[in-house]
């Protein structure tokens, strides 16, 4: 009952007409940009970041996740209909859906995706709701060891996890790391790596480096691909599934929306390996699998409803924990922590509204998705033949005039300046950029906890090795670098990310 | 560039890291380090800076030994006038105002892609300048200067 309850407290909270309101901006502009290919959520929702700090904290939530899950459901209307993956995790919609929509049953293949994500989003919802207060439970029993534990459990996971070559993606959780502890140490007040700067005092303005190394890095790298798209415009006469394509349709939503639920709550999950997981499953289930990459209906309905379980649950760690899996959960603590919300296990007993109103609002926008995406899709197709030179000037001055807005001035904007050239090379030398931002974020947490185990501990570091708890996750940590370093195994992931690929 | 390895990602990558975590672990030093039960402000940047100087020059020495991936050639007029563009933005927009700060930077920002034309570019800049009026100024009442002077 007491679930029922704070569902019920959550509604109140999501069907405001404000928040009604945002909540719809943000799945339109999501689903906008999930369209458009070269525009990814993490860079959109940097870009917005600033615009959402007049808002109250629970509106601002509610429409960066509503981008967030709207970019998934446009995602795959790009792939269906152009073959051009707009979200990378919507790459695999590309091989069955388009060949579906080449056989004449685009509407079909659209109307599966958006029902496939609906179902999903609908139960990763429910297992939010049910699960982020056992997981807070938790949560509460954990001392600085464990948090400390947990954190390079998160961290190691994530890099693993993410694409790009491992040892890369350490350095740069290091490197974010090392840019978080920029600013006043927290015990002792000395001011750090601040080079006499005033303004670093505070640390480095975290939208900065995101839009510096995502937003503005994207659009140096992709001016030079700038060139006309062709839409074959689909028949959209018949966007009824029949009967025999729900019935294969079925099973294969339900099988990636249970995909996608749980590794969307491993950190580096969510997503985009959700759906490749799908895929890979529904091919080897197939009864006929060499119609896999000819428009089998189970290769685009597994991973569709994949994807949009994987972006719902990796909300959870984020919520309970404070422990950001992905990018663009690191722009939501940052978000929280911009209105004085430390995310973690406590937001749900002090800011309960923000809590359940942001989960209330996930279903919300998910079933105005389905209302949107379906007859709006003539809309959308002119705007994939959007050209990228009318989009990245747009991009350029709604961040700057967002960069400037954050505190009225005008340093965001040189370290922003200062980001992209350091994006270009870490692009250059193919170093993930994803993994810093997580370390940024988690750097001064990170230290936080260090010292003060220690400090509980009198300096034995053998502290980390008598809880269970912590002992169990640095092993796990420990064990993923291992497996990671064996050649063997790597030259094999290698080979199923370019498989994949 | 780099004995000649200059197409070999790992090194430049590696040479960078080192550097950075150099750099880090050097400027640490000028911190309290405290003890390990009682850390000073420099502990745990130092910590920081040797792992990622030994991680660094681990991939230093992957790249120069095994080759690995191969870097990807930089589009540099595009990366010096999206950068550019960001700087005159910030330069004008106190100085002279939106009306400035906004065509300069679609300018800058437009001719780093083929498709620049005269037209296009001005096109642009008014709607753009249209669009940041009502959307920043107008509803979400962003202190931002439409014309400064």
């Amino acid at each position: 009952m007491e679930f029922l309850n704070h569902l019920g407290l959550g509604f109140e909270a999501a069907l405001s007409l404000n928040n009604l309101t945002f909540c719809f901006i943000g799945v339109l502009v999501g689903t906008a940009i999930g369209i458009l290919p070269g525009l990814g959520p993490l860079a959109t929702i940097a870009m917005l970041l600033p615009l959402t700090y007049s808002l109250d904290p629970v509106t601002g939530l509610i429409m960066i996740s509503g981008i967030y899950y709207g970019a998934q459901y446009g995602g795959s209307t790009t792939a269906i209909l152009v073959n051009l993956p707009g979200e990378s995790s919507s790459v695999v919609s590309c091989l069955d859906g388009h060949q579906m929509a080449r056989n004449g049953r685009a509407g079909a293949a659209l109307a599966i995706a958006a029902i496939g994500s609906f179902f999903a989003g609908t139960i990763a919802t429910m297992l939010i709701a049910a699960f982020s207060p056992v997981l807070a439970e938790v949560a509460f029993l954990f001392g600085p060891v464990e948090y400390f534990a947990m954190m390079v459990l998160g961290l190691t996971a994530a890099t693993l996890l993410a694409h790009g070559s491992f040892i890369k993606g350490v350095a740069m959780v290091l490197t974010g790391l090392i840019l978080g502890l920029v600013g006043a140490d927290i015990n002792s007040g000395t001011y750090r790596f601040t080079f006499g700067y005033f303004s670093l005092t505070e640390g480095i303005e975290f939208v900065a480096v995101a839009m510096g190394l995502f937003a503005f890095t994207d659009i140096v790298t992709n001016i030079r691909g700038d060139q006309a798209r062709d839409v074959t415009t689909p028949s959209l006469r018949n966007l009824w599934v029949n009967g025999k394509e729900a019935k294969e349709a079925a099973l294969p939503v339900v099988r990636g929306t249970a995909i996608g639920s749980v590794l969307g709550l491993l950190p580096g999950g969510g997503a985009m390996i959700s759906s490749f997981a799908s895929y890979a499953i529904e091919k080897r289930l197939a009864k006929r699998p060499e119609e896999f990459g000819h428009g089998a209906i189970a290769g685009l309905a597994g991973p569709e409803a994949a994807n949009n379980a994987g972006a719902q649950t990796s909300f959870i760690p984020m919520l309970t924990l404070g422990i950001p899996s992905n990018g663009v959960m690191a722009l939501m603590i940052g978000a929280l922590m911009v209105h004085n919300i430390a995310p973690g296990p406590y937001v749900m007993v002090s800011n309960p509204e923000v809590f359940w109103g942001l989960i209330a609002s996930m279903w919300i926008g998910n079933a105005m998705l389905v209302v949107l995406n379906l007859p709006l899709i003539p809309l959308w197709v002119r705007l994939i033949q959007v050209h990228y030179w009318i989009l990245y000037p747009i991009i350029l001055t709604v961040c700057c005039v967002g960069l400037f807005s954050i505190e009225n001035s005008l340093q965001p904007i040189y370290f922003a300046a200062g980001f992209t050239l350091v994006g270009c090379l870490f692009w250059r030398f193919r170093a993930e950029a994803a993994p810093l931002l997580l370390g940024f974020i988690l750097g001064p947490l990170m230290e936080e906890h260090f010292r003060r185990a220690l400090l509980l501990s009198n300096g034995d570091l053998a502290i980390f090795y008598r809880s269970p708890l912590s002992i169990v996750m640095l092993s796990v940590a420990a064990v993923m670098c291992l497996v990671i370093l064996l050649p063997q195994i790597r030259r094999s992931r290698s080979v199923a990310f370019t498989e994949n690929a | 560039m780099f004995f000649r390895l200059n197409d070999k990602a790992d090194v430049e990558a590696g040479l960078f890291f080192t550097l950075f975590g150099g750099l880090t672990a050097g400027l640490s030093l000028q911190y309290q380090m405290g003890t390990i039960a009682a850390m000073g402000p420099g502990m745990f940047p130092l910590i920081l800076g040797i792992m990622l100087t030994a991680i660094g020059l681990t991939i230093l020495a992957k790249g120069v030994m095994a080759g690995g991936e191969t870097i990807r050639s930089l589009p540099l007029k595009p990366a010096f006038l999206i950068t550019l563009s960001l700087l005159v933005f910030a330069a004008l927009v106190l100085a002279v105002g939106l009306v400035a700060a906004v065509p300069a930077q679609v300018f800058i920002a437009l001719w780093a892609s083929d498709h620049f034309t005269l037209k296009r570019a001005i096109a642009l800049s008014i709607g753009l300048l249209l669009f940041c009026y009502l959307v920043f100024i107008y509803f979400l009442g962003v202190a931002v200067p439409m014309i400064a002077i």
